[in-house]
């Protein structure tokens, strides 16, 4: 991938990351850290990806680093951890998976043609799973420091992430 | 304290609260409502209350603030005044600006329809259809119609404007722009939020609020169906 597409796609994440964070009313000290947080992590996807990964273990590994920077960045700006990583994660939400998904439900309920059907069944079943799984993998490495850690509180967790953000 | 924050952490900040006051605090938490039961042991005191959580709406300063708060109880030994006082001046902490919101929420829709592969023309109306369901969502939740009502209402509106360029033909891949115009509706507060109670062992909160997160989705589907119907694309 040219290297000026791979930085403007650094912004277009940002961006993403930084309306949801204005729609959940974060607080003002945390948007700048949000919109760093989801270039981050959107641009470890897209790297992932283009290295041959599946695009859910690139969704885990992005969400994965967006939930460890967030608890550095949970000590830095004195706010909960998820206040950062759930703005940071959506935009990496598969909507366009979940959308042909739908898509592809309304036309199974249309066709009766046998042919037609098993393509358009197997077309959606695949967006399906992929939706499905892509959100799992985000939800799991959002949440992976604390499970990794042990701790309740990501204030107990004392790890030298105080040096970064 | 609904306002999109997970079972655990409730659980964690209500517990630091009460012991920092010397209590001991058993929880029942549920979609709707609070169950909380306060005893001292030494001097037989119970306090037990049951409160309704008000309609879900997410709103992370609240979040924060609480968590905050919760800390400065414990190191600093706030008292009961500091405390309503701290809580009331969350409580008026003001929204952001409405246009910043609606235009904020628009660019990161247009960052969506970018990344999917959109062109400028996508993009702009990605972001059109975003600013105006995204309004008509504000105006029918002040009116007061069902949570998932409104979602459809915004739903069917975002896709009506993208759709219209699908039907049009504008620019080169028209579906992207309407694909991701809907796409701030997702609920994904509810969805990470299921999947962390799950993942703590809050298996019933995790299923209502995944269940909640779909019903979300439903509407949000039926409002691109009804748009899919009337430009029969």
């Amino acid at each position: 991938m040219e290297l000026l597409a791979f930085f403007e796609k650094w912004i277009w994440f940002g961006a993403a990351a930084v309306g949801f964070a204005i729609l959940f009313n974060v607080p003002q000290r945390t948007i700048w850290l949000i919109f760093l947080m989801g270039a981050l992590g959107g641009a470890l996807k897209v790297l992932t990806m283009t290295l041959g990964g599946s695009i859910i273990l690139g969704s885990f590994l992005g969400a994965m680093l967006v939930g460890f920077i967030s608890i550095g960045a949970a000590h830095f700006r004195h706010s909960p951890p998820f206040v950062f990583s759930i703005p940071a994660v959506i935009p990496m939400v598969p909507g366009a998976f979940a959308y042909r998904t739908m898509l592809g439900i309304i036309k199974l309920t249309g066709s009766v043609d046998n042919g037609i059907f098993v393509k358009t069944m197997e077309a959606t079943v695949n967006n399906g799973l992929k939706a499905g799984f892509v959100l799992m993998a985000l939800a799991f490495g959002v949440s992976a420091p604390m499970l990794f850690s042990r701790r309740q509180s990501a204030k107990e967790i004392k790890v030298p992430l105080k040096l970064m953000s | 304290m609904s306002s999109g924050a997970n079972t655990a952490r409730i659980r964690t900040t209500i517990m630091r609260i009460a012991n920092a006051y010397g209590f001991n605090a058993e929880l029942l938490i549920t979609h709707r409502a609070l169950m909380l039961t306060l005893y001292d042991e030494d001097k037989d005191h119970f306090f037990s209350r049951l409160k309704r959580t008000s309609p879900h709406g997410a709103n992370f300063k609240m979040v924060s603030g609480i968590s905050r708060m919760s800390w400065r109880i414990v190191e600093e030994k706030w008292n009961l005044a500091q405390v309503q006082e701290e809580i009331n001046r969350l409580k008026s902490v003001p929204h952001y600006n409405r246009l910043v919101i609606l235009s904020l929420v628009a660019l990161a829709d247009a960052s969506f329809c970018r990344l999917f592969g959109g062109g400028h023309i996508e993009m702009i109306v990605a972001f059109v259809a975003t600013f105006a369901g995204l309004f008509v969502r504000q105006e029918v939740v002040k009116k007061g119609f069902n949570p998932y009502l409104c979602i459809f209402f915004a739903s069917l509106t975002s896709s009506l404007i993208s759709g219209l360029s699908v039907y049009l033909h504008w620019g080169a891949n028209p579906e992207y722009a309407f694909a991701t115009s809907v796409l701030y509706l997702i609920p994904g507060i509810p969805l990470i939020n299921s999947m962390s109670d799950l993942l703590d062992g809050n298996i019933m909160n995790g299923i209502v609020r995944g269940v909640n997160g779909l019903i979300i989705a439903f509407s949000i589907s039926l409002g691109l169906l009804g748009a899919i119907l009337l430009y029969n694309i």
